[in-house]
């Protein structure tokens, strides 16, 4: 079988970039195309709610600088959109009437915000109310965080947190408005949001809970968030209510989409030579006990390397625990994992402190093993947590809970 | 010809197994694995963070920040597409480790 000799990605984000650079890496020599429909080059998106919208440095965004791409002979085409995917036409269809020869694509098309009705932001002229997804959303955001400025957050999570913390680095009054109890507790639980609170409220953020946002509503000039429990005065107002992943073009070629495209453990489509990574992919994953489709960073690097792989006509899976990190108030948060409903909670160090891991430990016919764990300021654990739930075991409950324990060191005699 | 430089001891690897050293500008990081002493780049490729405050599982050096998992012998971060920067290293029969800012002992 020869391989191919004409590779598209389309998307110009972390998986296009990994799978470029992958490519390049395993000896591939025929031709690579990125396809980005954003007026920017490739760039990676976790410092836009984070350095970039704080301080609006870009060295750190570029992906697939064009000095690599020269040298590498790897083309960037920004601004274009893909309309249509056809393995049996061997091309990808542009929305500028042109069209890319292709014998394999990935498709790395990744997510939009999720628009929450009734807030207006529909306009395309600045109107108060924000998203952030794209580089652009955060330059538009950027000065809207001004000092002594008011930036109501709606939405608790991850992105609502970034966000909180920039506005408030920059000199804003924040606040956050969230429906829940706590913060994240779909995400990490009920303990360990409130964790997550006390660190916003400790941060100066006014977090309010089981506040449910109805609308915003214009008074004059003033902009009003209007909620359960009553009104919010804004100078700017920014909704971080989730994501919805971009399946036009996989729908359009008809290939199987279902809340994400539909992808095997190799990553591919239900076309024959084209796959899909990051984002946009819903894959089987045997530690979330079904299909999934994740939004974070390693995720998108992940897939992409093993598509890129697959690509080239090896035969390679993905399952590996998936993991992300948030930096906010100071503080590195990070997840590895699923937990399961009923799962034991084992915590390392104290919830009230400064750093601290929650482990999380399911019960099954074969033993006790380890299936997540989030940790504050807790990098190194979340490395053992990794290397737990991969081997499907668990350290004695006593052993995890105790901060002077070497975990490293127990993990490798597990070995 | 390479130029080697004085740079530790083996015995200052002994109880943590790694540690930051500094050759002109650049910063690296010494791991001693089963054995072997590896230098690379102590800053993170992927983002500014020191590996030198890494962890070391299963021969694999973990950069906490990112959990990004690094071969110390070739730099290549897995999964990632990317590598660090590894550095040529040489340890005399007195214990000293000197290293080369030659890319030569980088793979790729």
């Amino acid at each position: 079988m020869t391989g191919p000799r004409a590779v598209v990605l389309v998307g110009g984000g972390q998986a296009s970039a990994v799978a470029a650079r992958t490519l390049r890496r395993r000896g591939y020599d025929g031709a690579v195309v990125v396809v980005a429909d954003e007026p920017h080059r490739p760039y990676q998106r976790p410092p836009l709610s984070k350095e970039y919208l704080t301080a609006g440095d870009s060295s750190a965004l570029e992906l697939l600088p064009q000095a690599w791409c020269a040298d590498n002979a790897v083309e960037v085409r920004t601004g274009v959109r893909a309309l249509k995917v056809s393995s049996a036409d061997g091309c990808v269809v542009l929305d500028d009437g042109s069209s890319v020869r292709a014998d394999a694509v990935l498709l790395a098309t990744g997510a939009r915000a999720r628009r929450r009705p009734g807030l207006g932001a529909d306009r395309a002229d600045d109107d108060g109310v924000y998203y952030l997804r794209s580089r652009t959303d955060a330059d538009r955001l950027r000065p809207r965080l001004a000092p002594g400025g008011r930036v109501v957050i709606i939405g608790g999570g991850f992105i609502g947190g970034e966000v909180a913390c920039a506005a408030l680095a920059r000199g804003s009054a924040v606040t956050v408005l969230e429906a829940g109890p706590v913060p994240l507790a779909r995400a990490v639980g009920p303990r360990l949001g409130a964790a997550c609170a006390r660190l916003q409220w400790a941060a100066g953020v006014d977090l309010r809970v089981d506040t449910a946002v109805q609308g915003v509503r214009r008074d004059g000039g003033r902009l009003l968030v209007v909620t359960s429990r009553g009104e919010v005065e804004a100078d700017a107002v920014v909704a971080g209510v989730g994501a919805v992943p971009n399946t036009e073009l996989a729908a359009d070629s008809g290939i199987e989409v279902d809340g994400g495209v539909l992808v095997d453990d190799r990553c591919r489509t239900s076309q024959d030579r084209v796959f899909a990574a990051g984002d946009v992919a819903s894959q089987p994953s045997p530690g979330a006990g079904g299909r999934i489709r994740v939004e974070h960073f390693d995720n998108a690097s992940r897939q992409a390397a093993v598509a890129a792989r697959n690509i080239l006509g090896e035969a390679v899976t993905y399952d590996e625990p998936h993991w992300f990190w948030s930096d906010q108030f100071g503080h590195n948060l990070q997840h590895i994992g699923h937990a399961a409903a009923g799962d034991r909670m084992v915590v390392r160090g104290s919830l009230d402190g400064d750093a601290w891991t929650a482990f999380f430990i399911g019960g099954s016919a074969g033993g006790d093993r380890m299936t997540a764990a989030f940790a504050l300021d807790g990098g190194d654990d979340i490395a053992v947590a990794r290397e737990l739930i991969s081997m499907k075991v668990t350290l004695a409950d006593d052993i995890l809970a105790d901060p002077g324990a070497d975990l490293f060191a127990a993990i490798e005699e597990l070995a | 010809m390479t130029q080697w430089h004085e740079v530790a001891k083996l015995r200052d690897l002994e109880l943590r197994k790694r540690t930051a050293v500094t050759v002109g500008d650049t910063t690296i990081a010494l791991f001693s694995i089963k054995g072997v002493v590896y230098a690379l780049a102590d800053t993170c490729v992927h983002e500014q963070r020191q590996l030198s405050k890494g962890a070391v599982l299963f021969g694999k050096v973990v950069c906490p920040g990112h959990q990004w998992k690094f071969d110390p012998a070739t730099g290549e971060a897995e999964g990632q597409g990317q590598c660090q920067p590894v550095y040529p290293v040489r340890v005399d029969e007195d214990g000293t480790i000197s290293v080369s800012l030659s890319r030569a002992g980088a793979m790729r």
